[in-house]
């Protein structure tokens, strides 16, 4: 796979959007063509609040939800917002672009795929972006391709 | 005629396309019908038992079959089906 293209106005604002929600975990998408992406599109993390989640990540044999308070489940997971994710593809099939890349944050931990991340990673096609918070004045930030419960590193240009 | 929006991941049985035609009174039906044309499908939207995988959302119109009749819900002629996997994570 060729190395994505990001605008940095749009890598920064991932960072943004990490620390607006920090210690919650932030998600969201980027569509392009052909590799360079040209939107953004910021997801609510609905993990806390929408009971199909917990479903979700029963089914896939990855975190167990339950175990855990409402309230602090968004800062250990997200789960998109389903409306909100049926919004944003309709706006790119409008304006002819591809998915990209499926961005999260981890607000505790280094910037590298967790099982739950990989269990339940079911777009091949789309490079898999992690903002890391660890360090809360240096974010770190690195992409990969998950395929096949695979984790490959994405090389990220900025443009 | 329904039009069904087929996500990326499923593209590789729709030889790509990323919309195709089905029928089908109801969402069953059309999932059976889509899985005749496209052999495959059916088993990646739904468990061994038929029922709907839990990570697919599919909506009619916009509207998400968990607050219609799910897989019962019915469809008519122009309606659009559009198959979204979730997207979820953590740490
Ligand atoms: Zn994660």
């Amino acid at each position: 796979m060729s190395a994505l293209r990001i605008p940095q106005a749009i890598l920064d604002d991932l960072v943004a959007h990490a620390r607006e929600l920090d210690p919650f975990e932030c998600c969201g998408l980027l569509a392009g063509k052909d590799g360079t992406v040209q939107r953004h599109y910021r997801i609510a993390n609905a993990v806390a609040k929408d009971r199909q989640a917990m479903q979700v990540f029963d089914d896939a044999q990855v975190k167990k939800l339950g175990d855990l308070a409402e309230t602090t489940r968004a800062e250990v997971a997200y789960f998109m917002d389903p409306q909100e994710m049926l919004a944003a593809f309709k706006d790119m099939r409008e304006k002819h672009l591809d998915l990209a890349v499926i961005y999260h944050s981890h607000t505790h931990s280094p910037a590298y795929p967790s099982e739950t991340d990989v269990g339940l990673a079911y777009y091949p096609d789309a490079a898999y972006l992690i903002v890391s918070l660890e360090n809360k004045s240096t974010p770190d930030m690195r992409a990969y391709w998950i395929k096949d419960r695979r984790v490959f590193p994405a090389e990220v240009q900025a443009i | 005629m329904i039009k069904v929006r087929i996500p990326t991941p499923l593209r590789p049985l729709t030889k790509g396309q990323g919309e195709v035609e089905s029928q089908g009174g109801s969402v069953e039906e059309m999932i059976n019908l889509l899985d005749s044309a496209h052999p495959g499908l059916k088993g990646r939207l739904c468990d061994d038992k038929g029922e709907l995988r839990r990570f697919v959302n599919i909506y009619v119109n916009e509207e998400d079959i968990r607050f219609l009749q799910g897989k019962a819900t019915t469809l008519k002629d122009g309606d659009e089906v559009s198959i979204v996997p979730a997207i979820a994570g953590g740490r």
